[in-house]
């Protein structure tokens, strides 16, 4: 039985119990009222010394009743009524109401709905034009802004273009001046053999080099440019890709699509669908479990510490501010694959991981494991496309594995396994959900920029979530935990919110996102007690007919008496 | 331009090469099986046969252990009546021993609870909760659910103790639902009167089945004589018979509609239901659905081109130059704010007695009050109750 229904049955019973402790003792003092019914004995139990005397005016009609005893017998009455009222109930109420913290619904509502936040990123972008006059780097921003905003194809995504300060003029920025700006345009003019302009991405800091002709400068008064318009479409295709992967975020999610920013939803294709349907959940730290599987005794042990020093190292610190790693490795021999056949087909390659035998998942830490699995085995793959393919898969969401043929040597040196580990390193990445296009301080950036709208759009659809269950289950108990968290998850949704395409935003959206789940997987929330109203009369019934039965019955006589003494 | 050429070469490649394969966009990615028997005792022996011969159906068709959620509540292996110890059979033949060496319960003897079984659903556990023990299924996950046991009208029962409704059954799918938590999940469950359990489920994507309708018993299939206890459930038996013979490996292209509609009355001797209106589409996309969807561990894996996207030393060399960079701007952010900081707070080294501590701070002085007054309490009625013996004397 319920624990809380347990809890009611055990008030009600203590109350019972003390009527009927009461009762039985009236009994036996009016033992002898053999022509009154067992509920009036409760009510017209006469105090001591008057009911045995009673046993033998059996004929007799009883002797008229003396004032002070009806005043008593409805005092009596009145009495258990009175406790039943101010003591019974309220401790009934008390014990058995369900504990439920006041949620602010219609924010979280809101948030699910899209209505708080509207996600529309700024994006600063900084051009340094060292050598164009104040005036003329102002104009070709204005000018620049223009034609981006005639493209507005996401107005989901807003460019802001800025003059970089004077401080910062021609000398080496650090990177950490510009956490807040996407991307830094540096103009340098060109000897007079460049035609047109040309750009290139600097290779580890988001900046990209454009260098002009001189002649393209462009003046105050000029409408338009060759420069500006070569800026905006430069700019444009650089941010293509993160456009269309945000515009699949807020299809996918939960915010209905009239809160949706205009023509988000004709630009997500295929190809893009499925890389987002391929990398894994957000969090903060992952699992790598390296497995080296052999089909024989051979080869038993590898290099694989220095590899991954040396091949995967640097790629896993470059992800440190996004996400954290562990990893752990394996060897395991005589591992028979699911597929035993030499040539292996794209449906082979699908059941190829034995996981019936293979042990793959450590269960090492709460985080989510990404496999990297090297097999050993004189397999090749054929996927009979016409199309040579290497010797290497990616499992969506779950890892990937490279097929190598045994070397003679019991002992896997590191250099055999860089082609594997820079395979893994790339597939971590694309299973990471990192971007594809730009240079690598793009692809950062934007992942940073991507996770932390991703975090807060599972964040909002978790309070809402929550929002409609503790509604639509009113039985359930909300704990104060829990709206803590939703107060907790609201603040920190809001910061990430207002900070929107920084990196703060992404630090206040994973908290928001760990307390809203925290809130809605809080552990005494277990709806797990329906009751159907017949099992309620069934656990009530025997309790309150014995208690109710006199009571009412009480009310019932004392109120005929007191119309017949009016009448 | 060049690196970033090579970088957008995965991209073409992915597009070119995979594409047309895949046309199916919301297509699910992970394979989770709930299986639960719910009855103890060695009378019950078919439904932990019934539970483990489905365990190993989803096994051989490649769901890995940590996707399958086993719930045992008891151990007919280590039965002391049981004639073949350390087996399991669910056939007379006794061909097949379904303990086996390699089987991993996840949930056994008296952990198998309602409270523990929701739980399990709604991912509603503690920290201390292993990974292995829980569902830890996305929106892009299947889940095959498969019940066994003791029931009647809209109740299951767990253990001798509770019992499960079809309400919360219902509430609780409705809670994954609400959080995302499956992408389609196939319901089967093998009891008495099993079609009332799914009746009350009204969460989208639910295809579910059972084995009998409202008033009707779901039946043994055999006993073996020596085990001397039935070994499997009509129901269960004719479903794996099907899975065995039609559904071979992942490549089979038997539909749920076809095992569906193998069940008879013949064979079964109860009405087996099927329920598809939870299903948008309704029956026909339903029965379309691959049995191998949800038995099942497809994998949508993606091979690399040749000339493969691996990151070369170029990048290597890049992403160390980055990690650098960072450390060496977090260095200086560091430095600065050491020098604001360290002007204003001398550095005095301040001698600390550790003090024991209690783990739990809150209403620590309230709960000292209460202790001292229950002491004072006692203290007083044993002063007053010596007194009141001493005066009667």
């Amino acid at each position: 039985m319920s624990s809380s229904l347990t809890a009611r049955g055990l008030t009600d019973r203590s109350t019972t119990s003390e009527f009927e402790a009461k009762t039985t003792s009236n009994n036996a003092e009016g033992n002898g009222d053999n022509g009154i019914t067992n509920a009036a004995m409760v009510t017209t139990a006469q105090p001591n010394g008057l009911g045995p005397g009673s046993t033998t005016a059996k004929l007799k009609s009883p002797p008229p009743e003396q004032q002070s005893h009806i005043v008593r017998r409805s005092l009596i009455a009145a009495s258990f009524w009175l406790l039943v009222l101010c003591l019974g109930i309220p401790i009934w109420w008390k014990t058995t109401t369900i504990y439920r913290a006041n949620l602010p619904l219609n924010q979280m509502m809101n948030w699910a709905d899209g209505k708080s936040c509207s996600p529309v990123f700024p994006i600063r972008i900084v051009i340094e034009a060292p050598s164009l006059t104040e005036q003329e780097a102002q104009s070709l921003i204005s000018i620049t802004q223009n034609a981006l905003d005639a493209m507005h194809d996401f107005p989901g995504h807003r460019l802001r273009l800025e003059a970089a300060s004077q401080t910062s003029l021609g000398g080496i920025i650090a990177p950490h001046d510009h956490e807040n700006n996407a991307l830094i345009i540096r103009l340098t003019p060109g000897d007079i053999a460049t035609f047109e302009p040309a750009s290139s991405p600097h290779a580890h800091l988001p900046i990209f080099e454009i260098t002009y002709p001189p002649n393209s400068k462009p003046t105050p008064e000029a409408k338009s440019s060759q420069l500006a318009t070569y800026i905006a479409a430069q700019l444009r295709s650089t941010f293509a890709e993160e456009q269309a992967i945000l515009s699949y975020f807020l299809a996918t999610s939960t915010i209905s699509s009239d809160q949706q920013p205009q023509g988000s939803h004709n630009r997500i294709d295929e190809s893009l669908s499925k890389r987002m349907t391929r990398s894994m959940k957000y969090s903060g730290t992952y699992h790598l479990t390296f497995s080296l599987f052999t089909s024989g005794s051979n080869p038993s042990s590898w290099d694989i510490d220095s590899a991954i020093n040396q091949y995967l190292r640097p790629v896993l610190d470059m992800l440190k501010p996004i996400h954290n790693f562990t990893i752990d490795t394996q060897v395991q021999l005589y591992a028979v694959p699911g597929v035993q056949s030499q040539v292996l087909t794209k449906e082979d390659l699908s059941s190829f991981i034995n996981a019936a035998e293979w042990p793959l998942s450590p269960s090492i830490g709460g985080a989510p494991t990404i496999n990297f699995v090297v097999y050993m085995g004189n397999q090749t793959i054929d996927l009979y496309s016409g199309e040579e393919t290497s010797q290497s898969w990616l499992v969506p969401q779950w890892g990937s594995v490279y097929l190598l043929s045994p070397p003679a040597a019991t002992h896997v040196p590191s250099e055999f396994l860089k082609q594997p580990v820079l395979t893994f390193a790339s597939h971590l990445l694309s299973l990471l959900g990192t971007p594809q296009s730009g240079s690598l301080p793009m692809r950062l950036s934007t992942l940073t920029r991507v996770r932390s709208v991703d975090m807060l759009l599972r964040a909002s659809s978790s309070l809402g979530s929550l929002a409609r269950l503790s509604l639509a289950l009113p039985s359930i108990s909300i704990p104060p935990s829990v709206a803590d968290g939703v107060a907790k998850s609201i603040h920190h949704l809001e910061l990430a919110c207002s900070n929107l395409g920084s990196t703060k935003s992404l630090e206040h959206a994973r908290i928001a996102e760990t307390e809203a789940e925290r809130a809605f997987f809080e552990k005494s929330m277990v709806g797990q007690l329906y009751f159907p109203d017949e099992h309620k009369v069934a656990v009530y019934l025997p309790l309150l007919g014995p208690v109710g039965v006199p009571l009412f019955t009480s009310l019932v006589t004392e109120f005929k008496a007191w119309k017949t003494r009016k009448l | 331009m060049k690196l970033s050429r090579i970088l957008q070469l995965p991209v073409l490649l992915a597009s070119t090469l995979l594409a047309p394969v895949h046309h199916v966009a919301a297509e699910h990615t992970s394979n989770w099986a709930v299986l639960v028997g719910t009855s103890r005792f060695w009378f019950n022996y078919r439904h932990l046969a019934n539970v483990l011969s489905m365990y190993r159906t989803v096994k051989r068709l490649g769901i890995p252990d940590s996707q399958i959620i086993l719930m045992l509540p008891d151990d007919m292996a280590c039965n002391p009546r049981n004639a073949f110890p350390g087996t399991v059979y669910s056939n007379s033949d006794r061909a097949v021993d379904l303990y086996g060496d390699n089987i991993e319960v996840d949930y056994r003897g008296y952990e198998v609870t309602v409270e523990n079984f929701i739980r399990l659903l709604t991912d509603r556990v503690g920290d201390e909760m292993p990974r292995s023990k829980r569902l830890l299924t996305d929106d892009r996950s299947n889940i095959l659910v498969y019940m066994t046991g003791h029931g009647g009208n809209e109740f299951l029962k767990f253990q001798d103790a509770e019992e499960i409704g079809a309400f919360d059954l219902a509430d609780a799918f409705e809670q994954m639902w609400e959080k995302r938590r499956y992408h389609e999940i196939l319901f089967m469950i093998d009891t008495c009167q099993a079609n009332t359990m799914y009746s009350k489920l009204y969460s989208p994507n639910i295809i579910a089945t059972g084995s009998s309708e409202l008033d009707q018993s779901s039946y043994s299939h055999h006993a073996d004589n020596d085990v001397g206890v039935a070994v499997i459930d009509r129901y269960t038996y004719y479903n794996l018979e099907f899975l065995e013979s039609e559904v071979r490996d992942l490549s089979s292209k038997k539909t749920v509609g076809d095992l569906f509609d193998s069940y008879t009355f013949e064979k079964i001797h109860s009405h087996a239901g099927v329920r598809y209106d939870l299903f948008p589409g309704g029956a026909d996309v339903a029965r379309n659905r691959l049995l191998t969807d949800f038995f099942g561990n497809i994998q949508n894996i993606e091979v690399d081109g040749a000339k493969n996207s691996t990151v070369d030393d170029e990048m290597l060399a890049l992403s160390r130059t980055i990690a650098r960079l960072r450390v060496l701007a977090d260095q200086e952010a560091l430095e600065s704010k050491n020098a604001t900081t360290s002007a204003n707070t001398e550095t005095r080294p301040k001698k600390k007695i550790q003090l024991t501590k209690s783990l739990t701070d809150d209403n620590w002085w309230s709960k000292k009050v209460v202790g001292a007054t229950t002491l004072a309490g006692c203290v007083a009625l044993w002063t007053l109750g010596s007194y009141l013996e001493g005066s009667r004397k």
